[in-house]
């Protein structure tokens, strides 16, 4: 990115910090948390202690930083290194990335730079470099409506079970979009605050449906069939049994038929590596495709509720209904104001309703929250 | 949970109920009659408490006189704790633990499920249903289960509804294990040191000739190419042919690699070929991981559970029963063995 590119988007930035700094959400025990930014040009500066909202907010102005984050976790001294913090606790994390979904829309809009020869395509990354055979190639990432619908979809299976089989209850559960590909939930309860490591791998384990077991279903391949009928579970039952019952039943043409002697006569027809994948199947349908590592991570830092993307330049918004929340328009918070610039390449995108491209090196001008989303994304320049 | 009178046969079996010290103050027994030729039975039987413990990981579930099981316990933890063996200390533990198991097995499902009040504070709900008898807080489970490392445990394969996880009496029961094993463990750490008595010394001394020498698991061990774990082979296949290396990839290669002597010099050799590669960075993580740099925490071999959630196992028949890559290269030569013993009898049956 040109130095000018840089100076711009900070300074859009700061803008939005010295403006709105009331839609920045200051998290709950300030004072027990760590906080960290990534300043515009690189490197990453953690382990801030910060006592009040105030002194957060006049950071934000005089950083401006191109990401701002605050841990789930609360410490004794967050201003400590890792190790002499004093983990207290923390609020349980799930982020879920359109990229992790893998739809088949990302080979229409996902991007690819060689390193080496500057040669930039749409769609997936190839192993080598098509012109000049070399491997070291970036890719870009997109996110379009139908990903980001489908991350919705993950968050909402998830909220679900959340309260259903977890009894934790709506007011404890707070939902955010990222800022750029996807969506964030928290948990604040003090039923899950002290949950280590292990039970925050199992949790997310268990909301994916990762780790599923035929014996779990009562199946057997060492049992007979009339042994086995009554051990299959049945539509109505909690938990992963009866996600797998309803799996059962929409699974194939015949729908109307006793889920168990449906599931023991696929199972008998089935090889096992192959019901294996009908298993699979449950777990992606009706489980919520989460990142582990986040949830999992207690000493990670988390991007700030309304704070801005530097990926993207959208801010980090609350869903308080996430059904009608839309987040090319919901969480533009940047000025319209026109501005002209150098696009490389973009495909076509919509933000605040209008639609834009695709451009292809041409100098374009746009609304400063559209070019603003260019710009972060490293697709174009500031004309010169 | 409502409160219970226990006698003195329950207290014979579950010897580290708080009412084993209000049943010994009421016999007005003091430790230092235990050196009493009339007490002779009672350090014996704990002194075969400690050495069933060593020898056969389970001490065994005598209870012909309820007064010297009772008694023999309190006086076992100091012969243990006087020892001043960690692993001793553990093994211990587990024993007893082991024991209870195999009484509260037996019991009726009331019994269980105050044992596990009594040792958790936690009241687990009836449910009388066919196939689970209690049910317990998800969080309680966790705390708990995590530890284990068969499938079954995993929390995905359990019933998990409305807050609760379904567990059935044998389940409550190795629960319940678990729990008093860290329990006497706790115990012999927080015990109060005193002078044991000096009649005592012999028995302390053959415990401690008696006790084997433990693995020392941070031991560096050397592990040759031809037996890296599935995982290791996949980062290393990954790394070699320029593809993206996962994080967990990434941490498990530099992890291992560390603890099999490697330097971070030859780690960061590995990775040129990486889209990503920048040495700067990479040498920082890898000394990071080292405990060369920031905390100073030098980091293990992530297990292949946490691999797994992270989708990087990539397990094969030959990981046989391992809970960490690490210990892949270890359980090598037993596998020979079985495949050795099986082609001796295929041999003399034809």
């Amino acid at each position: 990115m040109q130095e000018k590119t840089l100076a711009l988007l900070k300074n859009v930035f700061k803008n939005y910090y010295f403006k709105h700094s009331d839609k920045v959400e200051v998290p709950e025990r300030i004072e027990e948390r760590e906080f960290g930014y990534m300043p515009f040009g690189g490197g990453m500066i953690r382990h801030l202690a910060v006592k009040t909202a105030g002194e957060l907010k006049a950071m934000l102005v005089k950083e401006a930083p191109y990401g701002v984050y605050a841990s789930s976790s609360y410490y004794n001294d967050p201003g400590l290194p890792m190790a002499e913090k004093g983990w207290k606790g923390g609020d349980l994390v799930f982020d879920i990335d359109a990229d992790d979904l893998n739809m088949p829309c990302k080979a229409e809009h996902d991007w690819w730079i060689c390193k080496t020869c500057g040669n930039a395509e749409v769609g997936l990354r190839p192993q080598n470099c098509p012109s000049c055979s070399n491997i070291k190639i970036q890719t870009l990432n997109w996110a379009c409506d139908k990903c980001l619908g489908a991350s919705k979809n993950e968050v909402i299976k998830l909220q679900e079970i959340l309260m259903r089989d977890f009894s934790m209850s709506e007011k404890e559960i707070t939902i955010y979009f990222s800022g750029n590909k996807g969506y964030h939930m928290n948990v604040v309860s003090k039923a899950w605050y002290d949950m280590d490591q292990r039970a925050r791998n199992e949790i997310a384990d268990y909301v994916s449906g990762k780790g599923l077991r035929l014996e779990t279903f009562g199946f057997s391949y060492n049992i007979s069939y009339t042994d086995m009928l009554p051990r299959l579970p049945v539509i109505g039952e909690p938990s992963w049994r009866g996600r797998f019952a309803e799996f059962i039943r929409s699974y194939g043409d015949d729908r109307g038929s006793d889920s168990r002697i449906k599931a023991a006569s696929i199972f008998s027809k089935t090889k096992p590596e192959e019901f294996q994948n009908v298993i699979t199947s449950t777990a992606k349908q009706y489980g919520s495709k989460v990142d582990p590592s986040v949830t999992t991570d207690i000493h990670r830092i988390f991007r700030l509720a309304g704070s801005l993307h530097g990926d993207s330049g959208l801010s980090k918004r609350r869903c308080s209904n996430i059904l009608s929340f839309n987040p090319m328009v919901d969480a533009v918070e940047i000025d319209d104001g026109e501005i002209e610039v150098f696009v490389k390449f973009c495909s076509k995108f919509s933000l605040k309703g209008n639609t834009f491209g695709p451009y292809i090196k041409q100098n374009v001008k746009l609304p400063l929250y559209a070019a603003t989303y260019l710009m972060s994304k490293g697709l174009a320049e500031v004309s010169p | 949970m409502t409160t219970v009178e226990l006698d003195a046969e329950t207290l014979a079996k579950y010897p580290f109920l708080h009412e084993t010290g209000d049943y010994i103050r009421r016999l007005q027994f003091d430790i230092s009659e235990l050196t009493k030729p009339e007490n002779a039975k009672v350090v014996q039987r704990a002194k075969e408490r400690v050495l069933e413990a060593i020898k056969k990981a389970k001490v065994s579930k005598e209870t012909a006189n309820i007064e010297i099981e009772i008694l023999s316990f309190p006086l076992a933890l100091v012969f243990v704790r006087a020892a001043g063996l960690e692993h001793l200390m553990s093994r211990y533990a587990f024993a007893e633990a082991m024991r209870v198991e195999s009484f509260l097995e037996r019991e009726k499902t009331s019994t269980v499920a105050l044992i596990f009040y009594r040792v958790t504070g936690i009241s687990p709900e009836f449910l009388y249903t066919k196939s689970f008898e209690f049910k317990i807080p998800v969080t309680e489970y966790l705390r708990r289960a995590t530890y284990f490392h068969t499938p079954e445990w995993k929390l995905v394969n359990r019933i998990v509804d409305n807050g609760y996880v379904y567990v059935k009496k044998l389940e409550l029961v190795r629960l319940t294990r678990e729990e008093i094993k860290n329990l006497i463990h706790n115990r012999l750490h927080t015990l109060s040191s005193f002078k044991t008595p000096q009649e005592f010394q012999p028995i302390i001394e053959e415990l401690v000739k008696s006790s084997p020498t433990p693995i020392d698991a941070g031991e560096e061990i050397t592990v040759t190419p031809d037996k890296y774990p599935p995982c290791l082979v996949r980062a290393l296949e990954l790394l070699q042919t320029g593809q993206n290396v996962p994080h967990y990839g990434r941490f498990l290669m530099a992890t291992f690699l560390l603890s099999i002597g490697k330097s971070v010099n030859d780690i960061v050799q590995l990775y040129p070929k990486v889209p990503d590669f920048n040495e700067k960075i990479t040498r920082y993580q890898v000394e990071h991981i080292a405990g060369l740099r920031g905390g100073r925490t030098r980091y293990k071999v992530p297990s292949c559970r946490t691999l797994a959630t992270h989708n990087f196992c990539f397990r094969t028949q030959a990981c046989g029963t391992i809970i960490n890559p690490l210990q892949f290269a270890r359980q090598k030569p037993q596998e020979k063995k079985v495949k050795k013993k099986v082609a001796r009898k295929d041999t003399s049956t034809s």
